[in-house]
């Protein structure tokens, strides 16, 4: 098992009359790329800020590369970047200035012009970096955002909703320069998100969280295990052929709900099934396997 | 640190709002000086007429010393204001803009962050002052000449050699510059718990009004308390241009203005080092 970097153990914010987060035990391995799953206003943001010390937590602890955010906040965080909700900058300075700022945060001093322009070049806004930001796209901002965090060779990168707002292609864009940070430099990612389809593209491991409260934690894989070979089948009519599945023996878990007939089935007896329907004269419009976060996720949140 | 006060010095002075304060200064003084030479002394002549009843002046009274004097009288109600829409926006105009969330996730204690904004507020007031300084003294004494300062207050008049006027002007800037660290930090203090730019100098002003209304009432009730307001002690920088100088007055009030930048300066940090980021 590799070193765990990020441990939060019963993480959690009051406010007046709610809690927003709580008993977040998080536990981020270094080289994964952790999502961090939940509904809009399940608590990711606010988890997300208390582990880099924008919000103090009402009760627990968070631990970064085995020191004590609250006791060794400099050395905590000193291999920590990250971008919480939308990157923001100073829209009056410069692409290449707001570098400056950020980098001299984290080093103390100010970072050498090659190591900015080159990081710039990463994310493709070398030819913009004397541009005022408040002349950027969306888009663009987001990379200047990855650019900061990038700027300081950090070992473990925080990005809150990193493709909220971008179009598809930005979104691809985004989701591939994880996957380059992760495999190129190395780089722990946590991955904050509601699009499950983007963090099943990218995540190793991840956390489920509903109503502040963590539901489920664990490698995708091991996880979507659990949900392997579901099968969903469109046939008509149904209460026919559900009670030909039912009857064969390979089958498994058959009900049935809005969307057809959803049966645990191992792919190889998929044809055997498809064959007997049509034998029963039933009219099979489509079989899809049934097995993504997606699926994963509501039954997961709909349970809590 | 050096490069943390660096870098806030240069974002307070990328920003135009920076600059409404020199703009204001540098136009409003030269205005006054050319309205002062239309007028031709007409204005002193007014202010000592009681005296040239009495004695016979000689000498050039109309010079630039006097001008610097009546400008500083002047604009001394006007400069909170521009100090306010700086400092006010120091920590406002980062909860503002959500930058808060670039720079305090960043390895660097938030009690560093706030000092070095602190700090830079403190240099943008006292560059302020020194603005309305250079263009009173310098221009006055260029378009006017120089000569002897007749200072009069309610104590009486006190007449001023030429040759240690630039002395008592430099100590009274200092001083000024040290009265208006107060206004300053209280901008300062009210920016940490409001999220916009505007709240701060808003309430700024309306305190300093309040406390000037209490300071000049005369009303038996608040003479107690008078003695502990900071706008009491905000014309401290007229003890400058004394001969001699009332060290008691002078030490007084330059420790309970000194009082009240400690006193701001420490709320401020508690309230930062507390506040949770959520903008």
């Amino acid at each position: 098992m590799s070193e765990i970097i990020l441990r939060t153990t019963n993480l959690g914010k009051h406010y007046k009359d709610r809690w927003a987060a709580r008993d977040i035990n998080l536990e981020v391995h270094r080289g994964d790329v952790f999502g961090f799953l939940g509904p809009n206003g399940a608590g990711k943001s606010t988890s997300i800020r208390m582990i880099l010390s924008l919000i103090k937590p009402t009760t627990g602890t968070v631990e970064l590369f085995g020191h004590d955010l609250f006791t060794q906040r400099e050395r905590a965080l000193h291999n920590v970047a990250g971008i919480v909700e939308k990157p923001d900058f100073y829209l009056y300075l410069s692409a290449y200035r707001n570098m400056q700022i950020a980098g001299s945060l984290t080093l103390g001093t100010t970072p050498e012009n090659i190591k900015i322009m080159e990081t710039l070049e990463t994310v493709g806004l070398a030819e913009r970096a004397l541009d005022k930001v408040k002349t950027f796209s969306h888009g663009m901002k987001q990379r200047l955002g990855i650019a900061q965090a990038l700027l300081c060779d950090p070992l473990l990168i925080m990005l809150d909703e990193p493709t909220n707002g971008l179009d598809p292609q930005g979104m691809k864009e985004v989701r591939e320069l994880i996957t380059k940070l992760t495999n190129d430099r190395g780089i722990t990612v946590f991955l904050s998100s509601h699009l499950l389809n983007e963090v099943e593209q990218v995540a190793t491991r991840m956390a489920i969280i509903n109503k502040g409260k963590m539901i489920v934690q664990g490698s995708v894989e091991e996880l979507l295990k659990t949900n392997a070979n579901k099968i969903l089948i469109h046939a008509e009519p149904v209460r026919r052929a559900k009670s030909v599945v039912e009857k064969m023996e390979y089958v498994g878990g058959v009900a049935q709900t809005e969307d057809g007939i959803v049966a645990q089935i191992d792919p190889k007896h998929v044809p055997a099934v498809v064959k007997e329907l049509v034998a029963a004269k039933c009219k099979v419009y489509s079989i899809q396997p049934k097995h993504s976060l997606e699926e994963y996720f509501l039954e997961k949140t709909t349970e809590s | 640190m050096f490069n943390l006060i660096y870098w806030e010095l240069f974002k307070t002075y990328a920003k135009w709002r920076t600059y409404i304060g020199f703009i204001a200064v540098g136009v409003l003084i030269p205005v006054i000086m050319w309205i002062m030479w239309i007028e031709g002394g007409k204005f002193i002549q007014y202010q000592l007429r009681t005296l040239q009843s009495e004695f016979l002046i000689t000498g050039n009274l109309f010079n630039g010393w006097v001008i610097a004097q009546i400008i500083m009288n002047g604009l001394w109600v006007h400069v909170p204001a521009l100090i306010a829409l700086v400092a006010g926006d120091q920590l406002s105009g980062e909860a503002t803009a959500g930058t808060f969330r670039l720079t305090l996730i960043r390895p660097v204690s938030r009690t560093k962050i706030l000092n070095a904004k602190y700090i830079a507020t403190l240099l943008y007031t006292a560059s302020l002052v020194s603005t309305i300084a250079f263009f009173s003294v310098g221009l006055g004494l260029w378009i006017f000449g120089t000569g002897d300062l007749i200072a009069m207050d309610k104590e009486g008049i006190v007449i001023l050699s030429e040759s240690n006027l630039a002395v008592h002007f430099l100590f009274a800037y200092t001083l000024a510059i040290w009265s208006m660290f107060v206004v300053a930090s209280l901008a300062f203090f009210i920016s940490s718990f409001v999220e916009n730019a505007i709240g701060p100098i808003i309430i700024t002003m309306t305190i300093i009004a309040i406390f000037y209304i209490i300071t000049f009432l005369p009303v038996e009730s608040v003479e107690s308390i008078k003695p502990w307001l900071f706008t009491t002690h905000m014309n401290v920088w007229q003890q400058a241009l004394r001969d001699p100088y009332d060290w008691v007055i002078i030490r007084n009030s330059v420790l309970i203005l000194g009082g009240y930048n400690a006193a701001f300066w420490a709320a401020t940090l508690w309230i930062f080092k507390r506040k949770d980021i959520l903008s």
